[in-house]
């Protein structure tokens, strides 16, 4: 119980504060619900990318002046370095004023913040190659030679050949080449760093973020990231929380609502508008600024949209525009009191655990969705995971055997401002939540891509692949073949013997006493080797057997451009018959 | 990960391992940040384990191996092979280094970049490479793929060849010899970025 003081204090604390906050809070319901915005948001951003903008030359100065009061030699490395970055920001400057922004704009409702006046010229804040640029670019510690491909297209390791003297010791030449594509992988591979929260290039005066950065540089600098601190804590925090809350009732009500019509087009009519608003309404309790691309390509009627997956945001970020029904397991608690409020306004799959194994149970219930025409299309992530919005990993085919229009959606945040990456290993429920809304906005781009369908022959792998690709290359993501369920589970055995089996055949080229390698598996790929979206293997090498390799085929020197003459073999092996084959013959 | 930990470098240890390798300072603040990213329950040095986590490394045949020598060279007693600090880490990799004649370093000569391979076929680390430990990395690189009547030929053939004193053995000096031929500072050299 608090004294009569404090609780005096509480009153007229809330009294003051209280309307205020109140009209913000209703004034942003009522944009959300007319889908309208003030345009404070582009304001808001520019004035934070200035701020970063001085921030980060206030570290460049800082670390200058450092080292010149240090080793002078190092000089030379690091200033081509920060030369790089210069030039990068300078990019982005020409492309942001030259830019101009479109598409649908969703503010977060808080008073201004003005530091310097005028200078509201509207931007992109990002187009897809600057993004790329800015996020890929200078993080790489080395430049790879080798790398261990999945497929089964190209031959692996280095393409030297080399002038191979005897048999047994290109076995310890090929396994040097296995080691350096270790420690290659040691230093630097394509799949952890999607893991993790993606670098940035300049610090967004977050400590999430400071790592990478000099933690104390100087006192304008630490200034002003109190101010943001408190400014982010102290008023957008309570903000955004009211306006979650907000959100949450109002969806719990309005599906209420809804689920008492009968089915039919005026139900969906409402649900559609109940939800966009309901979702417009959670999106400003984060500052989530939106960016829509090609609506024709919006999904109306039955069908499956796909998209990539990078954080439990993503629903509602694509919810704003569009109304989708959602598939999933069923929670318990708060997810399940929301589930089941959803599903009194419309349909959608949840399923328990035991039948998330069945795979064929999930697979039937996708059927009769999809076939249904007044069904609202199914929202699915096919990665199964969250990864870092860096690239795109393995698309799992159940999806894409359904037989259902695919509408493929390219999703790219951009994290200067906030970044969504849910790592799930590392941050409960609430922190990320906490880390949502104390970051300074959540911006995102979301293109729509035109429907595809599977073709006549085409393997749902195959398939996967060619939306996986389409939706990489909008989006400005790497487009990898890797599981990202690798972030949980070790290495499958399966992808080891395959690159035994790859060494073999390679092997198999130069080794006469070898006879023909038996196929280890047919055309019949098992469930496990499908998880992985691994194709069974053509023979690699042109031979059908290896009696046919011409046992005393003898290459001279001259004609292994790339690998430098060696000196004259040893003696005692020159008299063997030599067996060398060239690539060329594939 | 990488974003909130406490295990920042200090100046003087950057310092320490620029001259002890040939690596200058941005490059080592990078492979820091790797070591971190690696290290992913925070500890503060790397266990075969995390190294084995990389997906790419794991589905090298000769995965396990690779992991094996890169401690074994990180320290020589037994006990200190488990665990990997930062500075042990940045030496290994410091074997990788194209070498570059005008330096002096010694930690990426020709003979050094050999000894990871020799330790890697050596498994009883008893400096010496028999036909069975040969055998046994045949094996695992191409599996099940072989009989074992071929892998027996390949083994024999490749131990004759480099065994120059007939003990049925080859030492690290047949071993060195032998690999004249091949181009090792290439095959083990990274390209590292400035």
């Amino acid at each position: 119980v608090p004294s009569p003081l404090a609780e005096h204090a509480i009153l007229l604390a809330s009294t003051f504060l209280f309307p205020p906050v109140a009209m913000v809070v209703i004034v942003v319901i009522l944009l959300a619900t007319l889908g309208k915005s003030l345009g404070l948001r582009e304001i808001y951003v520019n004035i934070l990318i200035r701020i970063f903008e001085w921030g980060a030359s206030q570290i460049k100065t800082t670390a200058k002046l450092k080292r010149k009061e240090s080793h002078v030699p190092l000089d030379m490395h690091i200033e081509s370095d920060e030369d790089e970055e210069e030039e990068e920001v300078d990019e982005e400057e020409s492309e942001r004023k030259s830019a101009r922004s479109d598409g649908y704009e969703s503010s977060g409702g808080f008073s201004r913040r003005r530091r310097n006046s005028g200078a509201s010229v509207s931007s992109r804040t990002s187009s897809v190659c600057s993004l790329r640029r800015r996020h890929g670019s200078g993080n790489n510690i080395i430049r790879r030679d080798t790398q261990l491909n999945l497929d089964d297209d190209e031959d692996d390791l280095s393409r030297e050949i080399l002038p191979v003297n005897s048999r047994g010791w290109a076995v310890i030449g090929d396994s040097v080449d296995f080691i350096k594509n270790g420690i290659e992988a040691i230093i630097e591979d394509e799949v952890t760093s999607r893991f993790e929260a993606e670098q940035l290039m300049t610090w967004n005066m977050l400590t999430r973020t400071s790592t990478r950065f000099f933690q104390f540089v100087n006192w304008k600098l630490t200034a002003l990231y109190m101010a943001g601190f408190i400014f982010r804590y102290a008023c957008l925090l309570p903000m955004r929380l009211t306006l979650f809350v907000i959100g949450l009732v109002f969806m719990l009500v309005s599906t209420a609502v809804v689920g008492i019509f009968p089915d039919g087009a005026l139900k969906k009519t409402l649900n559609h508008k109940a939800m966009l608003t309901c979702h417009r309404i959670l999106s400003r309790s984060i500052s989530a600024v939106i960016y829509f691309h090609d609506e024709q390509y919006r999904s109306s009627s039955h069908g499956i949209a796909v998209a990539n997956h990078t954080s439990p945001m993503d629903v509602m970020v694509l919810s704003t525009d569009n109304v989708y029904a959602l598939i999933g397991q069923s929670h318990g608690g708060l997810l399940g009191l929301m589930q089941r409020a959803l599903s009194r306004a419309s349909s959608h799959i949840w399923f328990d655990r035991s039948e998330a194994k069945d795979r064929s149970a999930v697979s039937k219930l996708l059927k009769e969705h999809v076939s249904d025409p007044d069904k609202l299309p199914i929202l699915i992530f096919p990665e199964g995971t969250c990864i870092n919005n860096t690239s795109v990993m393995m698309f799992k085919k159940g999806s894409f055997e359904v037989g259902a229009t695919i509408y493929p959606i390219a999703m790219k945040y951009d994290s200067r401002f906030g970044d969504p990456f849910w790592n799930s290993s590392e941050q409960s429920w609430g922190e990320y939540i906490l880390r949502m809304m104390t970051s300074w906005a959540i911006i995102c781009h979301v293109w729509y891509l035109p429907p595809m369908t599977r073709g006549e022959q085409e393997e749902a792998v195959d398939f996967a692949n060619r939306v996986k690709k389409v939706i990489a290359a909008r989006g400005g993501l790497v487009d990898l073949e890797w599981d990202g369920m690798l972030k949980r589970c070790k290495v499958p055995p399966k992808l080891v013997a395959k690159q035994q089996e790859k060494y073999a055949n390679r092997l198999s080229r130069y080794t006469s006493t070898c006879e023909p390698f038996p196929r280890v598996h047919g055309s019949t790929p098992n469930d496990e080797a499908e998880d992985e979206g691994i194709a069974a293997s053509p023979p690699i090498s042109g031979y059908n057997s290896l009696e046919e390799l011409p046992e005393d085929v003898i290459v001279s020197d001259e004609e292994d451009v790339v690998v430098e003459t060696r000196p004259l073999p040893h003696p005692r092996v020159r008299s063997r018959p030599v067996s060398h084959v060239v690539e060329a013959i594939n | 990960m990488g974003n909130n930990s406490s295990l920042m470098l200090r100046d003087e240890e950057i310092d320490v391992i620029t001259n002890e390798t040939e690596f200058n300072r941005n490059q080592i603040v990078r492979l820091y940040s790797r070591f971190l990213s690696l290290d992913k329950k925070g500890q503060g040095f790397l266990e075969r384990e995390d190294l084995m986590n990389v997906p790419e490394l794991a589905v090298n045949p000769l995965g396990d191996r690779i992991v094996d020598a890169f401690f074994t060279l990180s320290g020589d007693e037994l006990e200190s092979e488990k665990r990997l600090n930062f500075r042990q880490f940045v030496r290994v990799l410091a074997f990788f280094q194209p070498i570059d004649r005008t330096k002096k370093n010694s930690l990426n000569g020709r003979k050094d970049k050999l000894k990871f391979a020799f330790i890697m076929y050596d498994l009883n680390k008893n400096g010496c490479i028999t036909r069975e430990e040969f055998k046994v990395i045949l094996n695992s690189m191409v599996g099940a793929n072989i009989t074992t009547d071929q892998l027996d030929k390949i083994a024999d053939r490749t131990i004759e060849e480099a065994d120059v004193d007939h003990d049925g053995r080859i030492s690290f000096q047949e071993f060195c010899k032998a690999m004249e031929k091949t181009d090792i500072e290439e095959k083990m050299s990274i390209r590292f970025l400035n």
